[in-house]
């Protein structure tokens, strides 16, 4: 019963060495373990320079990038959100080479820092519009008339706006209703959006009742299938003198990009988009 | 035999768990370490293993220093030759019979680990069972699995800690025999932990009775049984018959010493170290008491005689087991046994007077017990 | 379809659960065996992002490693480029967000084991690397293996540190949760849409394998 008893096991003590045996299960899980580790070789991020531009403009520009492509100026990457993000990402390091804002301060404000090039230069003004979607107890009426009368009857539900301590276009949105004196009324109504790209989608998507935005995304196809607008009179706010600078980290792609910009066939597209012509002539 | 052989234990901390544990098992030898649950059994033997490091102690098999005083040697737990087998078995799930054998075989060269298994499993009859996973294993034959690891190192010393608990009272009688045959075969000191005294006294060559943490007592199971070294002891090995009494004179030359047990003098034998009038606790083992026969009377009769009455009789097989309530102080019973047959023929039953002699070689004195609790 | 968005949010998931699977072996399974001072505290850091707002993880983030300080001045130093707005920035951020779901897991997985089976390995002669592998590693790999799907599921659904650190920029920061949200503002419903289902996919498949992963532990160790 007892073939190789303990004396066998002692003369095989000798023969020590702990060989590890990985039983098959050990095994597969360092091969997971390894595919898992194995470096995930990043493609590097397509080239081209990096564009913060405001959210107004995100039909226009995919336009003029997209013939700066075609007259082989080469790619450029852009990124759309508020102009007051982009200062605070910039001031935070954030690698954009141009910044489009809506609102000239906040460019003049970053010159003064030192963290652009120079003080960079208007490009447009803005306007904004009563937007207001298909099918909203809402008139389209750019003298807000209406919607002082909705207010006071309770036909308006949700108003949105694009936040006004961040986003330019909420703050002259503000402005618009501050003079028309349907600031404190309509207050309890508004719904913020992040930058006035979502205060619009807040109102085509039939959320909102109605809303100011940007008049450059009304005037988009994708909007005007879905809402109508109307003009708010420019005297009821602040000019929207829209600028744009190069940052320090900006590179020739980025310059050549910006002179584009500036070009005339960069300003007829903006001249349709909803933007008017910079005062000074750029 | 020699001075390094076997294993050499000697274990003191105060915290966190008291220790002042001192024992020795030879080769070949079986010791049996009892005591009722908490009185850091376990602890020791993974003291032993290295898997719980004592403050001072130290720990020696066979020569070789394991542990040894304020921590200068202290082998981890891989480093030591323990076969050590769990109470739950502690067998790794993931692994079949014979891969938990090997498992253990890793100062084995790799060809020879799976044969070496399967002999081994074969020596605790679980063949044909080699790939079956623990979980696929009855109570018993997972005790013989970890029986197998724990033999696979080729230990130098086998600890068995409650090793027959989680298993059926069936099983447990065979896998009793079984380890009584592979102790004999293996011949290294096997340490058994228990809290079973019967199973003590069937496996064990000796005894090593625990209180909190402290070694009170070594010896033979016998030893230990009859003449435990305390109160304490007798009480935690279950000696039945334990009474306090007071030494009420001593004859010196013939070892002769008079007690007085609740006004009724006894005779024991022996040259105790109390002076008269002393309090003391004495034990007398069942085998001690005899009982007074009606049909013939039997020696000794003179000896101690108690009369009294027949409080209960438990017939267990052919062993009639009786308590007798003394005539003088009803309060203290007497324990005993007596074969069916001789409690048949004098017609003893609940309710019947009888008389037994409390002979004096079986009666044991002890001083009072420490913990104060002194015995009726 | 964002193929950029969706190879980005693949390459962080994978980078991160590449960086986490040590780090919650080694952390998990130091928390599940060891008694040591300051543990409680160690737990509670660890479960933190698991309460704490995306925003407040991303803000304290900006703060540490924006190009203000010393540290976001030190990393640009190091990597030529910035930390936050960067790849390596969200990987910080994703590594960190994603601490509980790697460690949690594993830690409970490491428990499981027991101390007993743990003894029985040593008391078998095996040297601690050896009761890693044969022992440990084999029992607590369904936990490993929960916990790096969490972290992948999580990761590749993870909005609010990407936005606060990361900003969105393509290729580089933009994210499949991020690209939903510019889909959604640049009123292209069916890219939102698209990418939208890709990541509930992600999300059920990686539920049903930690469910799956589950039921083997149970039967495990059961």
């Amino acid at each position: 019963m007892l073939a190789g008893g303990p004396a066998d096991m002692s003369d095989r003590m000798s023969a020590t060495g702990s060989r590890r045996r990985a039983s098959a299960t050990t095994r597969r899980g360092l091969l997971a373990t390894l595919a898992l580790a194995l470096p995930a070789v990043r493609a590097r991020a397509e080239a081209g320079p990096l564009v913060a531009a405001a959210a107004d403009l995100a039909f226009a520009l995919e336009e003029i990038a997209g013939r700066f492509r075609a007259a082989g100026g080469g790619p450029v990457r852009l990124v759309f959100g508020s102009s007051g993000n982009f200062a605070r990402q910039i001031r935070q390091g954030a690698p954009f080479e141009l910044f489009l804002s809506a609102d000239e301060d906040f460019v003049l404000e970053l010159a003064r820092d030192g963290l652009t090039r120079d003080q960079g230069v208007p490009y447009a003004v803005g306007r904004i519009v009563l937007l207001v979607p298909h099918g909203s107890p809402l008139a389209a009426d750019g003298t807000l008339a209406d919607l002082a009368r909705a207010l006071g009857d309770g036909r308006l539900g949700r108003f949105a706006i694009a936040n006004p301590e961040h986003a330019p276009y909420g703050r002259r949105a503000e402005e618009a209703l501050r003079h028309r004196g349907l600031w404190e009324a309509i207050r309890p109504r508004l719904v913020l959006g992040e930058n006035v790209g979502q205060a619009a989608q807040f109102v085509t998507s039939g959320n909102a009742q109605g809303g100011i935005v940007a008049w450059s995304l009304a005037l988009a196809p994708q909007l005007a299938a879905r809402a109508a607008h109307a003009p708010i009179p420019e005297a009821w706010h602040a000019p929207l003198r829209q600028r744009m600078v190069l940052t320090r980290r900006a590179g020739p792609a980025a310059e050549r990009f910006l002179a584009f910009l500036r070009g005339p066939e960069a300003r007829e597209v903006l001249g349709r988009s909803g933007f008017l012509a910079p005062a000074d002539g750029g | 035999m020699s001075a390094g052989a076997g294993l050499r234990v000697e274990l003191r901390q105060e915290a966190p768990i008291p220790l002042a544990v001192e024992l020795a098992c030879a080769p070949g030898e079986l010791t049996a370490l009892v005591g009722p649950s908490g009185s850091g059994k376990t602890t020791i033997l993974k003291a032993i293993a290295g898997l719980y490091r004592p403050r001072q102690g130290r720990v020696a098999v066979d020569g070789e220093v394991w542990l040894d005083g304020a921590g200068r040697i202290a082998l981890p737990a891989h480093r030591r030759r323990v076969g050590l087998v769990f109470q739950s078995f502690a067998l790794f799930p993931h692994l079949s019979a014979l891969g938990n054998v090997a498992a253990a075989m890793g100062h084995l060269p790799r060809a020879e680990r799976t044969g070496r298994a399967r002999e081994l499993l074969r020596l605790v009859h679980l063949e044909g069972l080699e790939g079956r996973r623990p979980a696929e294993l009855s109570g018993g034959q997972q005790q013989r699995v970890a029986v197998a690891r724990a033999l696979a190192r080729d230990p130098a010393v086998l600890l068995l800690d409650e090793p027959f608990s989680a298993v059926d009272r069936a099983t447990r009688q065979r896998l009793y025999r079984e380890i009584a045959e592979l102790r004999r075969i293996l011949g290294m000191p096997v340490l058994l932990v228990t809290h079973d005294l019967e199973e003590a006294m069937l496996l064990a060559d000796r005894m090593t009775v625990l209180h909190r943490g402290r070694t009170l007592q070594s010896g033979t199971p016998l030893e230990v049984t009859t003449r435990p070294a305390s109160a304490e002891v007798a009480r935690l090995v279950d000696v039945g018959n334990l009474f306090a009494a007071r030494i009420a004179g001593r004859d010196a030359d013939a070892e002769r010493v008079l007690l007085d047990w609740h006004g009724r003098p006894l005779e024991a034998r022996g040259r105790p170290p109390w002076p008269v009038g002393a309090r003391v606790a004495w034990v007398i083992p069942d085998g001690f008491v005899v009982l007074h026969r009606r049909d013939r009377p039997s020696r000794g009769e003179h000896e101690n005689p108690v009369p009294g009455r027949i409080e209960q009789m438990v017939v267990l097989g052919q062993t009639a087991r009786l308590t007798l309530r003394p005539a003088h102080a009803p309060e203290l019973p007497i324990r005993f046994s007596v074969p069916l047959h001789v409690a048949r023929r004098n017609g003893l039953a609940a309710g019947v007077e009888a008389s037994v002699s409390l002979l004096a070689e079986g009666i044991h004195l002890m001083a009072e017990a420490e913990d104060g609790r002194a015995p009726p | 379809m964002d193929w950029t968005a969706l190879r980005l949010s693949l390459e962080l998931a994978l980078v991160t659960v590449a960086v986490l699977l040590p780090v919650g072996v080694l952390l998990g399974r130091t928390l599940a065996f060891h008694r040591f001072p300051g543990r409680g505290l160690v737990e509670a850091l660890v479960a933190l992002p698991l309460v704490l707002p995306p925003t407040v993880l991303g803000f304290y983030l900006l703060a540490a490693f924006g190009a203000a300080s010393p540290l976001g001045r030190l990393a640009e130093a190091l990597l030529g480029r910035p930390l936050v707005f960067s790849f390596e920035g969200l990987v910080l951020a994703s590594v960190i967000a994603n601490l509980p779901f790697a460690v949690q897991p594993v830690q409970r997985g490491f428990e499981a084991i027991g101390v007993e089976l743990r003894d029985a390995a040593a008391a078998c002669g095996m040297p601690p690397l050896v009761r890693f592998l044969r022992v440990e590693l084999p029992l607590a790999w369904p936990a490993i293996a929960t916990g790096l799907v969490l972290v992948f599921a999580h990761t590749m659904g993870e909005f609010g540190v990407v936005l606060m650190v990361g900003g969105s920029i393509p290729g580089e920061t933009r994210t499949v949760a991020i690209a939903i949200y510019d889909r959604v503002q640049a009123f292209d419903d069916r890219g939102a849409a698209l990418l939208s289902a890709v990541l509930l996919a992600v999300a059920l498949v990686a539920i049903l394998a930690t469910f799956g992963f589950s039921r083997r532990v149970g039967r495990r160790l059961g």
